[in-house]
């Protein structure tokens, strides 16, 4: 029913070619040319927007893509897991103690099972390799940045299930992953469980006062070292630049794409963490490559006699200026100047997860 | 939730207050995705539905890519959010989904001009936000304003409503008939989907599943096709609103 990918544009060889020129130079000129090469696209945002939803956040970007977050926590029975720790503080005399220590600190007790995301494209199926592949990368990121999952621990038979909705609104025109995630991120910042009124191990009651329930990732005072759910940032290369948050056209002539997943910096780092870093396979792989005057017949040049011989060509024309669809992954170098440059003091990290906070605060 | 109905009958008021001809608070907005051909966000109440309109464009399956006798195609994809009810729940490809979709189709086929664009193909996405009642209802009006934001040419306002029979007994003739339900009266009675061309009396949908006795049906109608005129005047205002901005 649908293309398998998202939707890819519509460029010649040479428009690809004069794009990446641009991008290439010192400094680079972007598609959007008032802009840096740090720039994000600007965006409208909004939180708390379904009546029936723990939390939730719509975002739209200023190309029009737009997507909505629903975040629903429900109670659920945890299974027994006999371990041989617990064994222990049972038989043990003193289990009542160890049981009320145990409430305090719900660490390590959470489970991966406990969160589940699922991302919905228009066009797209269930199970199409984009809306999976990007469920996946939001999941692991979520995961991996830590105290989320022990939050959802309520006593050893009962833990919230936390399920995130994902909803692109609009077709997928450029790679909705940093929106996806800046969208969930706003959307977990800002919801709320219900106040626990019961204690331990008895059925869990819940305080039904709206206004008391707590937030997913608590608020303090000191709210830059607030733990925070983490925001995937995507930079891609191009020659020997780094653009963050490419736009579709941008895209198509990327080098190498990379997704970063950064969280906040807490109380034991003093700057912002990498959770995960995955490369994207960007869509500049499936341009059509241009038609040099030299192996064009028209022109006057002579039409390779094999396939073998056009690569060969080609490979000799690589900086010519007529468009080849680039090879080959990121260089080191670049990749590590890219994560330099998200977690140094007022980089990319932070630059964006206080810009998201700031919305919350109004 | 059982509901009871019979307290109705003390106040002439329903449960959240209204009486029985009026409609809940109707929010809409168009052209609220810049990405998209045509695009609007309705809300009746707590139901919240969002539409987007692609097209006319060309067909994205590789055999039909029209309608039949050189006509546009009218297709409707229904979604609905996992957070949309009260209780998580993936919905996907139920009969009724299907049965919704297939009911905006034949609708819309027959409202819109498609013989104006054969061989193309008229997308509507519908993503349900939030359900409390007259799901279809707003479904309709959300298609219709994201029809007109989108510029497809059509003869006039498809606009629907629900209308419900609260009667309780077989004796009590003199019951009103209610106007716009949401979920607890849409659970308790029964009720039909109106939909009707803009101000004529001219019904297009018509969709009852729950019984009721013969005679009811023709208040409920009444009451129905009354709501869908003061429906049309609501969204001709936000069109009428939305245009001002370029004039």
């Amino acid at each position: 029913m649908a293309p398998p990918q998202p939707q890819q544009v519509n460029l010649s060889p040479a428009e690809l070619s004069f794009l990446r020129s641009t991008l290439c130079q010192a400094p680079p000129v972007r598609f959007d040319h008032t802009k840096g090469p740090k720039d994000f696209r600007s965006m409208r945002a909004e939180y708390d927007v379904l009546p029936g939803a723990n939390g939730s956040a719509r975002v739209a970007l200023e190309d029009g893509t737009e997507a909505l977050v629903g975040v629903k926590a429900e109670v659920e029975t945890s299974q027994w897991r006999p371990s041989p720790d617990a064994r222990g503080s049972a038989l043990a005399p003193d289990a009542e103690m160890r049981d009320a220590a145990d409430d305090e600190d719900a660490k390590g007790k959470g489970q991966n099972s406990w969160i589940e995301m699922s991302v919905e494209i228009p066009g797209f199926r269930d199970d199409d390799s984009l809306p999976v592949f990007l469920a996946s990368m939001l999941t692991e990121s979520l995961l991996a940045s830590g105290g989320l999952k022990d939050r959802l621990y309520i006593n050893t038979r009962f833990h919230w299930k936390l399920y995130i909705d994902i909803l692109l609104l609009s077709p997928p025109l450029s790679y909705p992953l940093a929106l996806l995630s800046m969208t969930t991120h706003l959307a977990l910042l800002t919801s709320r469980l219900p106040a626990l009124k019961s204690e331990k191990d008895e059925d869990p009651l819940f305080d039904d006062d709206w206004d008391a329930a707590v937030f997913l990732y608590p608020k303090s005072k000191a709210s830059a070292s607030d733990d925070k759910p983490p925001v995937i940032v995507l930079a891609m290369g191009v020659g020997p630049n780094i653009i963050f948050d490419p736009c579709m056209e941008e895209l198509a002539v990327a080098d190498s794409v990379l997704a970063i997943a950064c969280a906040n910096a807490t109380a034991s780092s003093t700057r912002a963490r990498i959770v995960s870093v995955r490369t994207i396979d960007p869509p500049s792989h499936l341009t059509p490559p241009g038609v040099p005057n030299s192996m064009n017949s028209a022109t006057g040049g002579t039409v390779p006699a094999s396939s073998a011989e056009a690569l060969t060509q080609r490979e000799l024309l690589a900086n010519s200026g007529v468009w080849t669809p680039p090879r080959g992954g990121m260089k080191r170098g670049l990749i590590s100047q890219v994560v330099k440059m998200v977690v140094e003091e007022g980089g990319v990290a932070e630059e964006v997860i206080s810009a998201l906070q700031a919305i919350e605060l109004g | 939730m059982p509901l009871d109905t019979s307290t109705y009958s003390l106040a002439l008021l329903r449960l959240d207050g209204r009486r029985w001809n009026e409609l809940r608070n109707i929010h809409a907005q168009i052209s609220t995705q810049a990405a998209a051909d045509g695009s609007s966000y309705l809300e009746m109440g707590n139901t919240k539905v969002l539409c987007t309109v692609t097209g006319p464009a060309e067909g994205r399956q590789s055999g039909q890519r029209g309608g039949r006798d050189n006509e546009a195609k009218v297709e409707v994809e229904i979604g609905f959010a996992g957070f949309s009810g009260l209780e998580r729940r993936k919905r996907k490809n139920d009969k009724r989904t299907s049965e919704m979709q297939h009911t905006l189709e034949t609708a819309y086929s027959s409202l819109l001009l498609t013989h104006l664009y054969p061989h193309s193909t008229i997308t509507l996405n519908i993503h349900i936000l939030s359900q409390d009642g007259s799901l279809l209802a707003a479904c309709i009006n959300a298609a219709t304003l994201a029809l007109i934001d989108a510029g497809v040419p059509m003869t006039d306002y498809l606009v629907a409503c629900t209308a419900a029979s609260s009667a309780t007994s077989a004796e009590s003739d003199n019951s009103d008939p209610l106007l716009d339900l949401n979920n607890l009266e849409e659970q308790e009675l029964p009720f039909l989907t109106v939909g009707t061309l803009g101000r004529s009396d001219r019904v297009s949908v018509l969709i009852m599943e729950t019984r009721v006795r013969m005679e009811r049906v023709e208040g409920m109608l009444a009451v129905g096709i009354d709501g869908c005129k003061r429906m049309r005047e609501i969204l001709d205002g936000v069109v009428k609103e939305y245009g001002k901005r370029f004039s």
